[in-house]
């Protein structure tokens, strides 16, 4: 049986920037284009101006002529807390407007007339790739791996996943994404080394060590930079072009024109791509500006080398090399250790990305895997081995906490009981004592972070262990326990070593949206489904029928042209016919069901004409 | 040229502000065809004048081309005054002449003028003194006679011949304003019967709205309905535009503004076929610099990749969808874009 008769389950790789989705096909992991061909699809979904909703590619091309409703880098956004840092950070450069959810601890995004929880928004885009699946596969498609940062906390790992099941899918795991790289490096291979992964995507960097042996993957250490990525590449360049252009026209300044600038931004990056496999290129864009004062438009054409653009980057890609040094650092392991780099994101392709790898690590990265691709892979060949238990290899994913694991302790400091980069499922204990005389209750916050400070963390739960036998202050010993299954839920639970008096909570992560909020939000989307797909197999029924009814005519053009030779009349009735089966054809092209629908008529026409021609005969014969 | 022909470069004409120009094929209309009404109301809405032609023969179109005035206007450049029952006089606003925006200061500078008096002072007369400037806007009214052509003046008029003068117009003349009961002076009541009118507008709309006379929007909204009434939708916008800059609220304007977007989207649409099909360039991109383009239309040339539907370019564009269409046409009328 091949993998398209079982039921299929898609790997799909979430990016800041853009989102890859990929399956196992006849036993071989390989990415899904689009609908319009590209293997990578923006993660970026708009409201035109003219009320369209769009996703992807055609949502990123408008997106600085209607900033306000384009909403770009929702990963930056997905799971966090009203008011974070993150999302302050956030706040100052997105230029949608944000605000905080209804309960007031998570963020929601204002585009078109609604409010979006940002779950939804990247629901949007799965959907889409959900979409593109689908066409690919020739069915439906209802199971999915997805993929996060390896430092992502439970909270926004609930959200990514809230965000699959909006998008009408059955989350079989959410795995990290280095983790599923080293996966899709090993596919089929008896790899047993530490390797990094060095993901310098769109819009951030991150670092990654894993252990990989007999097909355990273990995340050994993780750190980045999550204000890093090709979209600063792209900046550099787009200010280069800008100061030399208003140099050339009396300071005509690009950046005040959203038009020029949404060229400039999508000829900067295209330049930038290019420049990874040709020395030079030519960035050309015709009739850019107005010429002010109802002079001619202006064009722009500069050339920009491969050198130039490594003078105008140098120092990102070398943050790139500060934040990888800190992080071997931070894991205790030394460049020379590493058996394998394996590159990730569009960004490794520049050629100063491999060679400063190169010279960090002493060795050169690998090619046995595609950069932009690799993450999907990996989802894809874990969804199939989860999917299809029997017919896999058997493949154990080790996660590890991406941040330590702890409570609140007196003075407001946090004491970490699970250590970050601790493999999951795990378990640890922890001996706490009262700090006060008489004390008979303790008050036990669950929290993760990195900070020594409790406040800097996050909030997970907190409950109350009471009935404590009373004693002087430190008497009365309390074992604190935490327990992480492999889904990642943590259970917390406190006991008075002595009266054996026990509490506990099992926290689960939430994106911010309540249940009810979640089922609310499904519901409209499957009407929504349903419709499209009405509206979809509408088309397919018309078109098949225009197709045969196309079919049919061309089968009796011959006969009707040698029927019409000998009369005076209906001499261009094939002409009018081949126009518009040629129209109709467009129309399929095109998926335009309206304007398919009036066609049908008029082949239809067309056919009895020919029919009545075929069978009658010319009556007339003409002089 | 047909009447309708020249009527329409005349509000052509008047759209780019040349005034003069729309006068002449106007009166050029009514040299063809005496009782044109349409040109005959614009006329009667560029101030006035032709009402008093009405008594008198078809003035010819001036040598020059352009509006010739009546001998006994004034100052530096001529310009026609009303006639004391044409409606610009009943107007509760100083009426100015389109284009010429010191029109207004022109109009009161004129002195009042007895019936036939014009025929006295020849087609230089420079009669007007400062003291009776104001003596119109106080009266309100003008001279009947203002415009008349030489031929038709009385060559000796008599005091019996000539019209009462706003200044004999006493008091006693004026009818009496009854005043409701009650306390006070019932200001509204006394604006209402007298015709006197606040001289600071109460409307509450912007200064510039107060300081456009309603008239000449009343001539831009005729114009955009002529406009419309002719099938020239863009004309009719342009003017539409035109008002709700000055009165954005103006609800005719507004249902013209819906009417003429939407009847040209339709039309441009058309042009492009079904909106689904995907527009391909049909020049080398180095054939496209000799194009004449705006920066509007290199954006949406640079959308185009064989891949995006005309329906994806309207989404793209940012645009207005009659802009996008209007250029979307154009670049496909051109030959710069197949589908």
């Amino acid at each position: 049986m091949s993998d398209l008769d079982q039921d299929p389950a898609i790997g799909i790789d979430l990016g800041t920037t853009n989102t890859v989705v990929a399956a196992v096909v006849d036993g071989v992991p390989r990415v899904i284009a689009n609908r319009q061909g590209q293997l990578l699809t923006p993660s970026v979904v708009a409201v035109a101006k003219n009320g369209k909703r769009l996703v992807g590619q055609m949502a990123k091309r408008q997106a600085i002529t209607n900033a306000e409703n384009t909403i770009f880098a929702a990963k930056r956004l997905i799971g966090r807390r009203w008011g974070s840092r993150e999302v302050e950070d956030a706040r100052r450069v997105l230029p949608y407007e944000l605000m905080a959810g209804p309960e007031g601890n998570d963020v929601r995004v204002k585009m078109g007339a609604k409010t979006w929880a940002v779950s939804e928004i990247s629901a949007l885009v799965i959907a889409e790739l959900k979409a593109d699946a689908e066409a690919f596969l020739g069915r439906e498609v209802s199971r999915a791996v997805l993929t996060v940062p390896a430092y992502f906390n439970d909270g926004q790992r609930q959200a990514t996943r809230d965000a699959g099941r909006i998008a009408g899918l059955d989350v079989l795991r959410i795995i990290n994404e280095p983790t599923s790289a080293a996966l899709a490096y090993g596919f089929g291979k008896d790899v047993e080394k530490q390797v990094v992964v060095f993901d310098l995507g769109g819009g951030t960097f991150d670092i990654s060590i894993l252990d990989i042996g007999k097909s355990v993957y273990d995340v050994v250490g993780v750190g980045g930079d999550t204000y890093l990525g090709g979209e600063d590449f792209d900046r550099r360049v787009m200010d280069w072009v800008t100061f030399s252009f208003a140099k050339e026209h009396a300071g005509i300044d690009l950046r005040q024109d959203k038009m020029a600038l949404q060229r400039l931004r999508d000829a900067a990056e295209k330049a930038k791509c290019d420049l990874s496999g040709v020395p030079a290129v030519s960035i050309h864009l015709p009739f850019l500006i107005g010429g002010g004062d109802g002079r001619p438009a202006l064009h722009l054409e500069k050339q920009l080398t491969r050198e130039k653009l490594e003078e105008l980057t140098g120092d990102l890609v070398e943050r790139c090399i500060q934040v990888t040094t800190r992080t071997l650092r931070d894991a205790g392991v030394r460049p020379s250790q590493i058996g394998e780099v394996i590159l990730v994101g569009g960004m490794t392709r520049m050629p100063r990305v491999q060679q400063a790898v190169r010279d960090f690590f002493g060795r050169d990265p690998s090619r046995a895997v595609h950069p932009e691709e690799v993450v999907a892979l990996g989802a894809a060949i874990q969804a199939h081995a989860l999917a299809h238990p029997k017919a896999s290899m058997e493949v154990l994913l080790l996660d590890v906490t991406p941040q330590n694991l702890g409570i609140l302790v007196v003075g407001g400091y946090f004491q970490t009981i699970i250590p970050r980069n601790t493999s999951v499922p795990t378990s640890a204990t922890h001996i706490f004592t009262t700090s006060q005389d008489d004390q008979t209750s303790v008050r036990i916050a669950v929290m993760q972070g990195e900070s020594e400070k409790a406040v800097e963390n996050e909030l997970l739960g907190e409950f109350v262990l009471d009935g404590i036998r009373p004693a002087r202050r430190g008497e009365v010993e309390i074992e604190v326990n935490f327990d992480i299954s492999a889904d990642g839920i943590v259970s917390v639970s406190a006991k008075d070593m002595v009266t054996g008096q026990r509490q506990s909570i099992t926290v689960t992560a939430t994106s911010g949206l309540t249940e009810d909020e979640l089922r609310r939000i499904m519901e409209e989307n499957l009407d929504e489904l349903l419709e499209r797909k009405q509206a979809g197999s509408d088309f397919e029924k018309h078109r098949g029928s225009v197709l045969k009814v196309i079919e049919d005519i061309e089968a009796l053009v011959p006969s009707v042209t040698s029927a019409l030779a000998r009369s005076r009349f209906g001499k261009d009735a094939v002409a009018k016919a081949e126009a518009t089966v040629q129209r109709a054809r467009l129309a399929i092209d095109a998926r335009d069901g309206a304007q398919l629908l009036a066609l049908e008529e008029q082949l239809e026409r067309a056919l009895q004409l020919f029919r009545g021609l075929v069978a009658g005969g010319p009556k007339e014969k003409g002089p | 040229m047909t009447p309708a022909e020249l009527i329409e470069r005349g509000i052509r004409a008047y759209t780019r502000g040349e005034v003069g120009e729309a006068e002449r094929l106007w009166r050029d209309v009514l040299a063809m065809d005496p009782d044109n009404t349409r040109a005959r109301s614009f006329l009667e809405l560029l101030g006035g004048w032709l009402v008093a032609a009405k008594a008198m023969p078809v003035p010819l179109p001036a040598p020059s081309g352009s509006f010739q005035p009546a001998p006994v206007a004034v100052g530096p450049t001529s310009v026609p005054l009303p006639s004391p029952d044409s409606s610009w006089l009943s107007s509760p606003t100083t009426i100015s002449l389109g284009a010429h925006p010191d029109a207004a200061l022109r109009d009161i500078s004129a002195p009042p003028q007895p019936a036939g008096a014009s025929s006295h002072e020849g087609p230089s007369g420079d009669v007007a003194t400062p003291s009776s400037a104001g003596t119109r806007a106080k009266g309100g009214q003008g001279s009947q006679a203002s415009s008349m052509s030489a031929e038709d003046r009385p060559s000796a008029p008599g005091l019996g011949d000539y019209a009462p003068s706003p200044w004999d117009l006493g008091p006693a003349r004026t009818p009496a304003i009854v005043l409701s009961e009650g306390p006070g002076l019932d200001l509204v009541s006394v604006a209402e019967q007298s015709g006197v009118r606040t001289l600071v507008p109460d409307t509450g709309g912007s200064p510039e709205a107060a300081a456009k006379p309603c008239s000449e929007i009343e001539i831009w909204m005729q114009g955009a309905r002529e406009l419309f009434a002719l099938g020239d939708f863009s004309g009719s916008l342009a003017m539409i535009e035109k008002i709700l800059k000055v009165e954005p609220m103006h609800g005719e304007a507004r249902e013209y503004l819906q009417q003429n977007e939407a009847t040209l989207i339709a039309m441009y649409e058309s042009k492009l076929g079904s909106i689904g099909l995907i527009p391909r360039l049909a020049l080398k991109p180095e054939e496209i610099l000799w194009l004449n383009l705006d920066h509007r239309a290199g954006f949406l040339l640079a959308q185009i990749d064989g891949v995006v539907s005309y329906e994806d370019l309207f989404a793209l564009s940012g645009l207005p969808r009659l802009d996008t269409a209007r250029i979307l046409a154009s670049l496909l009328e051109e030959g710069v874009v197949t589908s």
